[in-house]
């Protein structure tokens, strides 16, 4: 459904997306994480025709962009970040206006509006002023907005920002039965929130994808990986290479401590190595006074993963 | 075409449901009716009726009050767009940039018809009122060629306004903007026109005067030089305004 291949933005002062690359298929719901800043709405920006990227290229459902925009925007519903709205109008007479200038034909006009207002929980507010809507409910407009051309792919850039608990639980059950029938790329930079609706991440940091993976994956990596303490009383050299050899596990700090213990902190692909490493104590002779897990969240490997590109 | 109808819709009812429109509204016939309540304390006192197009579409009060007037219709346009973030949600649909800079340049310009229906209505009232057998009166040539005059200045006026308005997200600087450059230019053409030593400064001043043009259309006089003009500068800073929209996107 989306094709991004190589794609890079300069901005005057800086770069704000750098050589990415990525794919989403029909009917996945993908979650684009990043902290703010990271560059997600720039490439969506892009990924809708907005902005013109520098290089690279971006094909929606097999078209080019840069050589059939409107054929691309016919294709997308886009909900820009901040979601913005014409506060004057009312609900009606704005998804009227966009149907028409997203070439709804006027027969199916009201039909189409009536159905994305049912669809979103609008049909009680068609005769409101905009302005005088609550947040959620015109984040919900934004959204029957984004739908009121049956697009094939939602492109929803922090589709809860700003909401109260309970509206950001609305919407993503809303955004949840809109995936029935849409290929949806969705940011935010709540984790709770790829959590909660996402099969498939992507995380970028510093204007790159640093991660690209399914949410269970993502998961099943994230939580396999975990960091093991160990005190022991052995010489250095000869526990980091005998712990090093064993399959899965990588010293990452070795450190001899005042009162002459070794303290390591080791890497474990998988969970529960705890035990091999009681029992190489034991075959080596080493006294051991401390074993110890942590296991990885999905936060800190976000935390991890997006802080290490900044600090490069 | 129909996303262009859209649009202009859009535009006109927008226009209706700012405030601005309101108060530029009853200034701006407020002045309108003034300068009426002066023509014809002016024709009481024995003017000639032929006058009468000249104080309507050239008097001072028209030609001063344009370039204040205009701004504050033009500066929504696309500052406001920009505050909103809208201008990011109508560039994302099948909108091209000509169509929405097009719309907004003929909504602005028919509510400045709008603002102008009045004083046409005066016109064509004083010609009821005053008895049948007064030669020459009233004309229409002249009434017709000086609502053209006031439409092509107002015209050129609104497409400055809108290329100001798409400068910035700031409506205030639009405005302000647009008073600059209009007023500006007025007063600027006005000294070459008329107070210039040279006489090659005075031709051009003359070209490009507006208030020269408007008492020349409010006589009768149609120079298709000066049409071409006016036409040709409207096109220009709609072309101005359609790049800037173009690159000045974030």
């Amino acid at each position: 459904m989306i094709k991004v291949s190589g794609v890079t933005k300069r901005f005057p002062a800086r770069l704000a997306v750098d050589d990415v690359s990525f794919e989403v298929g029909r009917g996945e719901i993908v979650g684009f994480l990043g902290p703010n800043g990271a560059g997600k709405t720039t490439t969506m920006r892009m990924l809708t025709g907005y902005l013109p990227m520098n290089s690279g290229t971006i094909e929606v459902a097999g078209y080019d962009i840069a050589k059939h925009p409107q054929e691309v925007r016919r294709r997308i519903g886009y909900l820009p970040e901040s979601c913005p709205l014409y506060p004057e109008m009312r609900v009606d007479e704005y998804l009227k206006f966009r149907a028409s200038l997203k070439g709804v034909k006027i027969s199916a006009r009201r039909a189409k509006i009536n159905e994305v207002k049912e669809q979103c929980g609008l049909t009680e507010v068609g005769k409101r002023i905009i302005g005088q809507l609550s947040k959620g409910f015109r984040q919900r407009v934004g959204l029957a907005d984004s739908l009121v051309h049956d697009p094939d792919l939602l492109v929803l850039d922090e589709p809860t920002v700003g909401l109260d608990p309970f509206q950001i639980r609305q919407v993503r059950e809303l955004i949840t039965q809109l995936a029935e029938r849409h290929t949806i790329l969705l940011s935010t930079h709540i984790l709770q929130e790829v959590e909660a609706i996402c099969e498939r991440i992507l995380i970028i940091s510093d204007g790159k994808i640093v991660a690209s993976d399914t949410e269970e994956n993502l998961h099943r990596k994230l939580h396999a990986c975990s960091i093991i303490e160990m005190e022991i009383l052995a010489d250095q050299e000869r526990a980091v290479e005998r712990v090093g050899q064993m399959p899965g596990l990588d010293v990452r700090t070795a450190n001899e401590l005042a009162d002459g213990w070794l303290w390591l902190e080791i890497e474990a692909d998988s969970a529960s190595m705890r035990v091999e490493l009681y029992n190489m104590a034991v075959a080596e002779g080493w006294a051991l006074r401390e074993l110890s897990e942590q296991q990885h969240s999905l936060e800190d490997t976000f935390v991890q993963m997006t802080r290490k590109k900044g600090e490069a | 075409m129909s996303v262009f109808i859209s649009l202009l819709k859009k535009e006109l009812r927008t226009s209706f449901y700012s405030p601005i429109a309101y108060v530029v509204m009853f200034f701006f016939w407020a002045l309108t009716g003034g300068n009426f309540y002066w023509l014809l304390g002016q024709l009481s006192h024995g003017e000639s009726l032929t006058l009468s197009t000249q104080l309507m579409f050239s008097g001072p009060i028209i030609t001063f009050v344009l370039p204040f007037v205009i701004p504050l219709i033009t500066m929504r346009l696309f500052a406001e767009e920009r505050k909103l973030g809208t201008l990011e949600a109508l560039l994302t649909t099948s909108v091209q940039i000509p169509q929405l800079v097009l719309a907004k340049f003929f909504g602005a310009l028919i509510f400045f018809v709008i603002l102008l229906l009045p004083s046409i209505v005066y016109v064509s009232v004083l010609s009821h009122l005053t008895p049948g057998e007064l030669v020459g009166f009233p004309d229409y040539g002249a009434l017709k060629s000086g609502v053209l005059g006031v439409l092509l200045v107002g015209s050129l006026y609104v497409s400055v306004g809108l290329f100001m308005s798409s400068l910035t997200s700031n409506q205030i600087v639009a405005a302000i903007g647009g008073f600059a450059v209009l007023f500006g230019s007025l007063m600027g053409m006005m000294y070459m026109a008329y107070t210039s030593q040279s006489s090659s400064v005075r031709v051009v001043g003359q070209f490009y005067s507006s208030f020269a043009h408007m008492m020349d259309f409010a006589r009768g006089i149609v120079d298709s030089k000066i049409v071409v003009m006016y036409l040709a500068n409207v096109a220009w800073f709609l072309f101005a305004t359609v790049r800037v929209v173009e690159s000045k996107r974030v």
